[in-house]
């Protein structure tokens, strides 16, 4: 797209350039919608938890009631908003090649690579939430003491099965 | 119970199609027998009833309680299906979250029959399938099948992983003679273990000391406790013996550090006299095998095959006498305690030689080209170190004069990780890769290629600008002493490193 391919992105900000360079698939834009349901659903008890402590203690003992509600309200709502969609971009995936790459996080990026040959099992698995927008997450597990268990979420169901079926053919026909 | 089980078996009872199976139907009768326990929870509601006085609906309550139990325990058995293959085990379970789980025949490297008492009475079995994997929670489990199903589900993996070594002999049985054919690889003599107690220096025996000072001050029948150096003191006194002591106080002195050093090397000679006597290593057809102790005598045999990384450990006095100890991480962990086996405990790098080719793993010869990581890698024993000193320069902003400590030991935390960093290095063997670090207690890790499971390729804001990464290996059977990673190297080293070990066959 560029004529000179940087090793990093330009905007070290922007998630898209950073999978791309790194030649990554993304992982399903629904899974933003899955994370923001369950960030809500942490998030917003512990809101108005902050919201009746404030109710009930500061403004007996008169302190500058209505502060906790607020900051509380405005942490919980901009963590909401904002953060599931850039903690989804920051995924990245690629299979192919005898093996499974998975990429997550920016401020403290890893990047997990896991042979075909080294799967000892692999789960599929759907909570609830997921299973409102058809996604699945890929549990793939090793016999390594350090990551053990390498996750992806936020793969269509289809998707999700079709990676399954590529490694565990893998498994088999691989086996040394 | 008894006539909640008929109508179950009934249900189970047609063979499934597509050979899916369900456990048997007795698991519902082992979910009763674990309600006792969990019954606790519902006393506080039992009691609350008691206590306002709605007697008539205590044995409702608990109906009800067990009841739904019995149910949700019911509805998991409905849910939970497992399917034999040709090749590979199928477990599907779940009530809400449904999970689905393939273990391949190949990958398992055990497989564990369990009974209880309950489950006896049944003839079920709990099946358990080793997998390797970390942690006991990833080992899938089939809790109770009949045990003649179980045994026969046994014989088809283990026929099918016929054409590999099965030997897993962790044989506890103490004092078998080694057979003939079996060569020795190691052993300690009383006179080694002597050299090795006084390297094994330790004044962990004066807190023993301290404790048994504490615990026999209120029980000897006379007022003279021989562990109090008070009561000491106060003989002295009545001897005068304390003016002697304070003109000569650098012969006291010299006997306190005197005695200080007997227990040491008394505590350490002790301790390897009592784990290590005997010590023998052997080369068995399919393992190594270890014999060792004095008191509890083990008899542990771990397969080469199992063999997934070799560390060798010194100390940086120690080392100046070329004295070295070995350890092998396998999948299993040696009893207990210990993660990784030790294999020779005290030796010199010509017998270490020797047992490392046993496991075919080469130790790096002096022509080896060493790669530092950055220094970088001292930041955190850095912040550490401005931490300390802020926090002591704040104490002594507040008038405590003791926070000057705080600073001096900042500056030596300072210095020691920066000195510390120089330590990390890594070289690439080409079939493995040896990983260095430490002074006080200088570790080399020597790792295969083929017993990599996974990489990580780790980065953040601190090491990203600097154009580093960190390199983590995923290793079987995980080991204390090393966390298998290569800290801070430039960032096409690490990709470089990666492609290379990730290429690297399987050497089985």
């Amino acid at each position: 797209m560029t004529d000179t391919p940087a090793a990093h992105p330009t905007d070290p900000f922007d998630a898209e350039a950073l999978n791309a360079a790194e030649g990554l698939h993304p992982v399903d834009p629904a899974y933003a919608k899955v994370l923001r349901i369950a960030t809500a659903l942490n998030l917003i008890p512990l809101a108005i938890g902050a919201s009746v402590f404030d109710a009930l203690l500061i403004r007996h003992i008169e302190g500058p009631y209505g502060l906790i509600t607020a900051l509380a309200w405005l942490i919980a709502i901009v963590t909401i908003v904002s953060f599931p969609s850039r903690r989804v971009s920051r995924w990245g995936y690629k299979i192919g090649e005898g093996q499974l790459r998975v990429a997550r996080g920016w401020l403290f990026r890893t990047d997990t690579i896991v042979p075909f040959v080294r799967v000892q099992h692999i789960d599929v698995g759907q909570g609830p939430i997921e299973r409102w927008f058809g996604l699945s997450h890929l549990i793939v597990h090793t016999s390594g003491t350090h990551n053990s268990t390498v996750t992806l979420p936020g793969l269509p169901s289809d998707l999700a099965a079709a990676m399954r079926e590529t490694i565990r053919r893998h498994i088999q026909t691989d086996f040394a | 119970m008894s006539d909640a089980a008929p109508p179950d078996a009934a249900i189970a009872a047609p063979g499934d199609e597509s050979g899916w199976q369900r456990l048997h139907p007795a698991t519902l009768a082992l979910a009763v027998v674990a309600l006792g326990p969990k019954s606790l929870n519902a006393l506080p509601a039992v009691a609350a009833l008691g206590f306002t006085g709605n007697w008539i609906w205590i044995v409702p309550a608990i109906g009800a309680f067990l009841l739904i139990s019995l149910l949700a325990a019911w509805f998991q058995w409905l849910r939970f299906r497992f399917l034999v293959g040709d090749d590979e085990v199928v477990i599907e379970s779940g009530v809400f979250a449904r999970q689905h789980r393939t273990i391949p025949f190949d990958r398992i490297q055990d497989v564990s029959i369990e009974q209880g008492l309950i489950a006896r009475a049944f003839g079920i079995a709990k099946v358990g399938f080793e997998t390797g994997a970390g942690g006991k929670e990833n080992d899938a489990a089939l809790n109770a099948i009949a045990l003649d199903a179980a045994q026969a589900l046994r014989t088809t993996i283990r026929a099918h992983r016929s054409g590999e070594a099965a030997a897993v002999v962790a044989a506890d049985a103490p004092d078998v003679a080694p057979a003939p054919d079996d060569r020795l690889l190691f052993a300690m003599a009383p006179g080694r273990l002597l050299t090795a107690g006084l390297f094994n220096f330790s004044l962990a025996a004066l807190a023993v000391v301290g404790a048994a000072m504490q615990f026999f001050d209120g029980l000897l029948p006379f007022d003279f406790n021989i562990f109090n150096p008070v009561d000491w003191i106060d003989i002295a006194e009545d001897q005068g013996l304390d003016q002697w002591l304070l003109a000569h106080r650098w012969i006291a002195g010299i006997g306190a550090a005197l005695s200080l050093l007997l227990i040491g090397f008394v505590s350490g000679i002790a301790t390897m006299f009592f784990a290590n006597w005997g010590f023998r290593l052997t080369r068995e057809p399919r393992a190594l095998r270890r014999t060792r102790g004095l008191t509890t005598r083990t008899d542990v045999a771990l397969p080469v095959k199992r063999v997934q990384a070799a560390i060798l450990v010194t100390g940086w006095f120690r080392r100046r006498f070329g004295w070295h100890e070995l350890r092998l991480q396998s999948l299993a962990s040696d009893g207990e305690k210990e993660r990784d086996h030790q294999v020779v405990p005290f030796g010199k790098l010509a017998e270490i030689d020797p047992v490392l080719g046993e496991i075919a793993i080469a130790r790096p010869g002096a022509e080896a080209a060493w790669q530092h990581s950055h220094r970088i890698v001292a930041l955190g024993g850095l912040i550490g170190a401005v931490g300390a000193s802020a926090g002591g320069i704040v104490a002594v902003s507040f008038g405590q004069p003791l926070g000057w400590l705080g600073p001096v030991a900042g500056l030596l935390i300072g210095a020691g990780s920066l000195f510390g960093a120089r330590f990390h290095r890594w070289t690439d063997l080409g079939e493995q890769v040896a990983i260095r670090r430490g002074i006080w207690k200088p570790k080399t890790t020597l790792l295969p290629h083929a017993s990599v499971q996974s990489i990580d390729l780790k980065s953040d804001f601190i090491l990203r600008p600097l154009g580093l990464a960190t390199l983590v290996f995923g290793v079987p059977g995980g080991s204390s002493l090393a966390s298998h990673e290569i800290p801070a190297i430039p960032l096409g080293a690490a990709h470089d490193l990666r492609t290379r070990i990730l290429a690297a066959r399987a050497r089985r």
